[in-house]
């Protein structure tokens, strides 16, 4: 297709968008309204998805060794862990570091006198800290350290792990389906307002048809109209969300209950998704609305 | 040229639209097609435009044979015919030249060419003063000449015309079917359907008869 022509059918389809404007109107608002409902859900998903790895990454297993175990067995057992399956690193814990961590995290004024009943005689176990890489897969991993001597007791959370992890994985099928039916619904939505707006044109696809004009050619001012709703339902649905999510954010955190719990990694912040966001509605709007508005005029075309 | 061969055409509802039709109109006739309403006319007319596929039958149209012609390649068929309907099928929104001009633009012509082809037609069919005017702002007669412009811009090898003057005055239908005559002497194959027997017998001609979907009648008169 010639490139005066392209010109000719760009223009077209944006003079379409003003003749039908109420249809364009309805159009744009059907669409930012689908994108809002996608956008949200993911970005809900997101900070659930993003408060389970925050807690799971926390999570570490610790073994507490016996009295007896000393430095040369310690540093033995230490490699034997390392050389362990889906271990991803092993730190030793002496009971004099956490003996100081125990007293700075008890900061008060009774620590010290607390503490001052210890004496030179530290009670707590040397232990060694692990980070498990893949955290569903930590029951054989915890199996094989079990066989090790010279341990004490673990302390593992592997209860708490397997709700989460479960949990995560229903999330993600729930929001996959209901995500999976906003876009169909938006779908259908969408060609059925550009069918109207096609059928205002019918007549004059009839005729274009009668005079030679190639399928294509009919279709480009349709593409290019839904193109454009679309980018421009997926701009508005970026301002929305962004301001949106910032203002709502800023009300669930005065909740002490909400915020106690999504502290473990905080909210995601804008940032991290902005530039994805406005892509991808853009993206989304236009594909859905051109999508849409070119099935319509399916029907049109066949004479 | 149009060429059918033992056509017809029966409908879904079981309509026998057009029965064992066999006809042929050589490049530059001039040929007048009447019946009366339901005869099967307007059913000829789809069948040469490849809106309908015959039920059994050959046709050939501007050396298309249409049995092979896929559906997707039917614009290559239309381009070398130009239409004028009863009702004008002109596009309100837009003005005459738009009305005309979109014609070479649906099928990519060159933008040089449409700027000197579109005045042209349109002060061929009279109408060099109202080219910015819209359908709605013209009398029928004026609209069937833009639809005349329309039929002629591409320069097809055939016009089909289908009750040009069906609601037209006595008098502009005289004036349309004398502009068809133009066009024709200048060497266009013009096919007109008519169901005005006045019409017919004061210009005169090719004259060709359909009833209840037979070729009853097939001659010169006049
Ligand atoms: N799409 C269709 N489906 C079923 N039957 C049809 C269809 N189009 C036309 N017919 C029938 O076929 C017959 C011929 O119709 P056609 O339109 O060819 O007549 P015509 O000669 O053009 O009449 P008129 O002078 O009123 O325009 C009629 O009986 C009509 O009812
Ligand atoms: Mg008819």
């Amino acid at each position: 297709m010639k490139l005066s022509s392209m010109n000719y059918l760009f223009g077209q389809g944006m003079k379409n968008i003003w003749t039908n404007r109420i249809m364009s109107v309805a159009s744009f608002c059907i669409l930012s309204v689908s994108l809002l409902l996608i956008g949200f859900t993911m970005l809900f998903v997101a900070n659930i998805n993003r408060f389970v790895s925050g807690v799971e990454n926390k999570n570490e297993v610790v073994i507490f060794l016996d009295d007896d175990v000393d430095s040369v067995m310690a540093s033995a057992m230490e490699n034997t862990i390392r050389n362990i399956h889906n271990v991803e690193s092993v730190t030793f814990y002496s009971k004099d570091e956490a003996l100081e961590d125990m007293k700075k995290s008890m900061e008060s004024d009774n620590a010290d006198q607390l503490f001052s009943y210890v004496g030179e005689e530290n009670p707590l176990p040397d232990a060694f800290r692990i980070r498990i890489a893949d955290i569903e897969e930590i029951s054989p991993t915890l199996m094989d350290i079990n066989r090790l001597d010279g341990i004490d007791s673990i302390k593992s959370p592997t209860d708490f792990i397997n709700i989460l992890t479960g949990l995560k994985r229903f999330i993600g099928i729930v929001s996959a389906v209901i995500l999976l039916a906003l876009i169909l619904v938006s779908l259908v939505i969408i060609s059925n307002a550009a069918r109207a707006s096609v059928d205002i044109r019918k007549r004059e696809i009839a005729i274009m048809k009668l005079v030679g004009a190639t399928n294509t050619f009919i279709k480009v001012p349709f593409f290019v109209e839904g193109m454009f709703l679309g980018a421009l339902a997926g701009i508005f649905a970026s301002a929305v969300t962004c301001i949106g999510y910032s203002e709502l954010i800023k009300v669930l955190s005065q909740d002490m209950t909400i915020w106690s719990i999504m502290s473990v990694n905080g909210f995601i912040p804008m940032s991290e998704f902005v530039v994805r966001l406005v892509i991808g509605y853009a993206a989304a709007g236009m594909i859905i609305s051109a999508f849409g508005t070119v099935m319509s005029t399916r029907k049109y075309l066949k004479v | 040229m149009v060429e059918l061969r033992n056509v017809s055409v029966t409908y879904s509802n079981g309509v026998d639209a057009l029965h064992d039709v066999s006809l042929r109109i050589n490049d530059g006739e001039f040929a007048f097609v009447v019946g009366e309403s339901g005869a099967g006319k307007s059913t000829l007319i789809k069948l040469l435009l490849k809106e309908i596929t015959p039920t059994s039958g050959r046709i050939t149209v501007n050396g298309f044979n249409l049995e092979k012609l896929k559906k997707s390649k039917a614009h290559k068929l239309r381009r070398t015919i130009g239409f004028v309907f009863q009702d004008f099928k002109l596009i309100n929104t837009m003005n005459v030249y738009d009305n005309v001009a979109f014609v070479l633009r649906s099928i990519d012509a060159p933008i040089k060419y449409i700027r000197n082809r579109v005045p042209y037609v349109i002060s061929l069919v009279g109408l060099k003063d109202r080219a910015k005017s819209y359908p709605t702002e013209l009398s029928g007669g004026e609209q069937q000449r833009v639809a005349l412009a329309r039929a002629l811009v591409n320069d097809p090898q055939l016009i089909i015309a289908d009750e040009p003057t069906g609601n037209l005055d006595p008098k502009t239908s005289l004036e349309i079917v004398e502009l068809l005559k133009g066009i024709n002497e200048c060497g266009t194959t013009v096919m007109m359907v008519t169901h005005e027997h006045e019409l017919v017998r004061h210009f005169g001609g090719r004259t060709i008869t359909i009833k209840d979907g037979r070729i009853t009648f097939d001659d010169y008169i006049g």
